[in-house]
């Protein structure tokens, strides 16, 4: 049990990517259900724009996280132009098959430009893991927390404070409504987009920073993504925000403890994420927290 | 035993009452149809009507009350097992197979009640009986020369002139139609009406929600009128018509749906 | 050796007369088994099952661990191959029934995965991320199936079995009421159909044939490991049945043809690194997903009306 603190900060790391990378997922989702397949591979996207500004290019730290910053920004528009907006009137099973595609073609074209092999991003910025309290962890976990934190209150400001947050919100509620009042909802669909775009961007870099990248990193992550947002309540922000720390606190607490001498192998992680949706799905599907005055 | 039968309903409803959420759609109805006889049934937009149908063929289940259909409580049987017994749904959107052709929409419902093996090999005697048949049926309502086009291509009144065959076709003897002539063009209303009469003919019992009171009086032995989820009206077309609580339902007034909608 | 003149597999091999030709018949007969099963669930049935990989991978495993570590013969590995994907898949049933469209896609994958991580981690059975190798070729009749050619003929056989079947079941009544049930649930019932048992049955058939082309595939190899069945193979089974229209049986047949033979063979004729092929046919395949996607956009997945 002593090992308990060390899986409740290893939770909270892990939580924190899923949690940055999902919010996006969960706005775009709530304004015009799209389910984007590539979730994951966006954060791959990112990490390697970050790594061909940095260590191809031996940019500084600042310039190659703008270089990583634009290249989500197309990449967001590109996304949304081609895969995304040309289904909306169709069936809406249509962008989860063509994001599917992009995400295959997005892991192809990193393999073709970079290799297949996995990749450092952190030279220069290896540190030695802190202690305190018997926990371990590096600096750049930390900046993982802190930079989760900071977001997503940034975003809660975004999404609560602003009138921009209220367009949001209205138009996620009443989607057909809102849309026939004259707001500009491609517009909103796009900025909330590109912004998820991003952020999932940022998280793939943290991602790389903390082990390191290879194009095929990108599947797994999109399935947590989505595990995240099944748990939370596909659409609710905050509830996939949340369910992002359980999930990171199923996976770690499930390989870390033991259950009257046996456990799981550190290999079944990823499983876990797996096993919840289904679950979820099928007992709850609407999700574990209720939606804060959200309908679909 | 057989006179007992023969009196006792073909259709029997008793207290159905049906609630969405806890807000109840249906609040005990009541009625009785012989074999035979072809009943309208009308009344405001959320009276219930759609949804006593969506009970009567099985979609809505474990509603309150009791259903028996030829003196059997079809009550526990779900929709497929209730259409196997004789109860025919036509439904408001027309529940044709659009990307199937008329023929082949005809000749999934002849299987419908066919054994599995005689039908399943595409080279059975069996199937190519069902494609003369099917194109028969077809014939019968104008339709065969579109037998190898997408049901997709036909006109709304023409996919409900297929779905009633289709029902007809596949062996029903309650037909339960849900605004047949909802967004049909008056020519093929009449051809709606022509084909209702040879169900009529035929000796099948109809159920038909409409909207149109001219329109199903001519063949309407009774006219059900529901507000509320209650039958308030029974009674043969003319007395239905010319009850001034008609209007009160319909138009507004201190009672009726129509009237507190407001 | 062994004469049969088989029409088709057999003519393209007089012409080119060379292995790796019949190497590449193989593949396209394990791969027609396995689309077409996909068209069948997917493509007449509308069940949007991206498990069917995983039932592709527990029969190629089946077959593995029956021949090496049992010595099960050839006809029983193949049996057992197809009840067990057929198994896994009544559970998918299970949950396709509670799912909606949409909903079970993303289940489907999930389920998917799940048995990917099982692949990789229960190591006591499946050795884990090392596989499993040598898996002896079939024996049978005393013929050497070590070379290209006889195993192929036996591919063949199978491949000629199992499509045959398909072929038949595609022009069925049950696949008249599958298709019904797929285009409108309600109606389907309203004549008489079970849904929720033809769906499973369409489960059940789809991945037993999966199973049978996974079990040929372990033969084929003589080695497994979890990196063959992964999502990326899944993609391309889906393009392929995309590509080829869902539902039909000879588009689906044409499509197998171009994305597994033609299309990266043609790829070779292009002046590339090897470490660059890989990549470039997962990109077309996905780009060629994409635009027949959206060239249909209009037509494919309508949506169901409620009653």
């Amino acid at each position: 049990m002593d090992i308990l603190p060390q899986l409740l900060i290893n939770a909270l790391i892990s939580g924190s990517i899923y949690a940055i990378a999902s919010a996006g997922l969960s706005l775009s989702y709530g304004l015009q259900r799209i389910l984007n397949f590539a979730q994951g591979h966006f954060m791959m996207v990112g990490a390697y724009a970050f790594y061909a500004a940095r260590i191809l290019h031996q940019g500084s730290l600042p310039e190659s996280g703008v270089v990583a910053l634009l290249v989500m920004l197309l990449l967001g528009l590109a996304s949304l132009y081609i895969f995304v907006l040309p289904f909306s009137s169709f069936s809406p099973l249509l962008p989860f098959v063509t994001t599917l595609a992009l995400g295959a073609m997005l892991e192809a074209s990193v393999s073709m430009l970079f290799g297949v092999n996995v990749q450092s991003i952190s030279r220069g910025l290896e540190f030695e893991s802190i202690e305190f309290g018997g926990v371990f962890i590096t600096p750049i976990q930390i900046v993982i927390i802190v930079s989760a934190l900071s977001l997503l209150s940034l975003l809660g400001l975004l999404v609560h404070c602003t009138s921009f947050g209220r367009r949001i919100r209205a138009l996620s509620e009443h989607r057909y409504a809102a849309a026939s009042l004259g707001t500009s909802y491609t517009g909103t669909t796009i900025i909330v987009f590109c912004l998820g775009t991003v952020l999932s961007g940022y998280a793939g870099i943290l991602v790389g920073l903390e082990t390191n990248i290879q194009p095929t990193m990108g599947a797994s992550y999109t399935i947590k993504a989505f595990a995240a947002m099944t748990l939370g309540g596909l659409g609710n922000l905050w509830g996939t925000v949340l369910g992002s720390y359980l999930l990171g606190l199923i996976e770690n607490l499930s390989i870390g403890l033991d259950f009257g001498g046996y456990s799981l192998p550190a290999g079944y992680k990823d499983a876990f994420a797996f096993v919840i949706i289904l679950g979820v799905l099928l007992i709850k599907p609407e999700g574990l927290f209720r939606r804060v005055g959200r309908r679909v | 035993m057989s006179i007992e039968k023969e009196a006792a309903a073909f259709l029997e409803v008793k207290h159905l009452a049906f609630s969405i959420r806890g807000a109840p759609i249906l609040n005990g109805i009541s009625f009785a149809v012989k074999a035979g006889e072809t009943v309208g049934i009308i009344g405001p937009n959320g009276s219930g009507k759609t949804t006593l149908f969506n009970c009567l063929s099985g979609f809505n289940r474990v509603p309150t009350g009791v259903l028996f259909f030829r003196g059997e409580d079809i009550g526990p049987l779900g929709p497929s097992q209730r259409a196997l017994k004789g109860v025919g749904r036509v439904f408001q959107n027309p529940g044709i197979f659009r990307e199937m052709t008329l023929l082949e929409n005809m000749i999934t419902a002849l299987e419908g009640r066919q054994p599995l093996l005689s039908t399943f090999f595409p080279w059975s005697s069996t199937h190519a009986a069902n494609r003369t048949e099917a194109l028969r049926y077809l014939g019968e309502v104008g339709l065969e020369g579109k037998a190898n086009q997408k049901a997709s291509s036909l006109s709304g009144g023409q996919m409900r002139l297929l779905e009633i065959t289709r029902t007809l076709a596949f062996g029903a003897d309650l037909f339960l139609l849900d605004e047949p002539t909802a967004g049909v063009s008056p020519k093929m209303k009449e051809e709606v009406a022509h084909l209702v009469q040879q169900l009529r003919t035929l000796g099948k019992t109809v159920l038909v929600i409409e909207h149109d009171i001219q329109f199903i009086q001519r063949f309407c032995d009774r006219i059900l009128v529901l507000d509320v989820g209650q039958v308030v009206m029974d009674g043969d077309p003319k007395s239905v018509r010319e009850n001034p609580r008609l209007q009160e339902i319909y138009f507004g007034g201190q009672t009726g749906a129509a009237g507190r909608a407001n | 050796m062994f004469e049969a003149p088989l029409g088709f597999f057999v003519g393209f091999y007089e012409v080119l007369r060379s292995e790796y030709a019949l190497h590449l018949c193989v593949l396209l007969g394990i791969y027609l088994i396995l689309a077409q099963s996909f068209n069948l669930v997917f493509g007449v049935g509308g069940l949007f099952n991206l498990a069917h990989v995983a039932t592709y991978a527990i029969g190629a495993y089946t077959t593995a661990l029956l021949s090496t570590e049992l010595n099960v013969g050839v006809f029983q590995c193949l049996l057992a191959s197809a009840l067990l994907s057929g198994l896994l898949a009544l559970i998918i049933g299970a949950i396709s029934l509670r799912l909606a469209t949409d909903y079970f896609a993303i289940g489907s994958l999930a389920f998917s995965a799940v048995v990917s991580a099982l692949l990789i981690n229960w190591r006591s059975l499946t050795r884990g991320v090392l596989g499993i190798p040598g898996i002896p070729r079939p024996e049978w009749g005393g013929i050497d199936f070590n070379g290209v050619q006889n195993f192929l003929y036996f591919v063949i056989v199978v491949t000629l079995l199992c499509l045959g079947a398909m072929w038949i079941l595609f022009r069925s009544s049950f696949a008249r009421s599958l298709k019904a049930a797929a285009q409108s649930d309600v109606a389907a019932q309203s004549l008489g159909r079970d849904v929720a048992r033809l769906r499973i049955w369409a489960f059940f058939i789809s991945s037993a044939f999966a199973g049978i082309a996974g079990g040929l595939f372990a033969y084929y190899l003589n080695y497994i490991d979890p990196s063959s069945f992964s999502l990326t193979e899944m993609v391309l089974v889906l393009t392929i049945v995309v590509v080829g229209r869902p539902g039909s049986f000879w588009g689906v047949a044409a499509a197998t043809l171009l994305l597994v033979v033609l299309l990266p063979e043609g790829l070779r004729f292009l002046p590339l690194e090897p470490s660059v092929l890989g990549p470039l046919r997962q990109f077309l395949h996905a780009l060629l997903l994409f635009i027949v996607v959206y060239m249909n956009r209009a037509r494919l997945f309508p949506v169901e009306r409620m009653v």
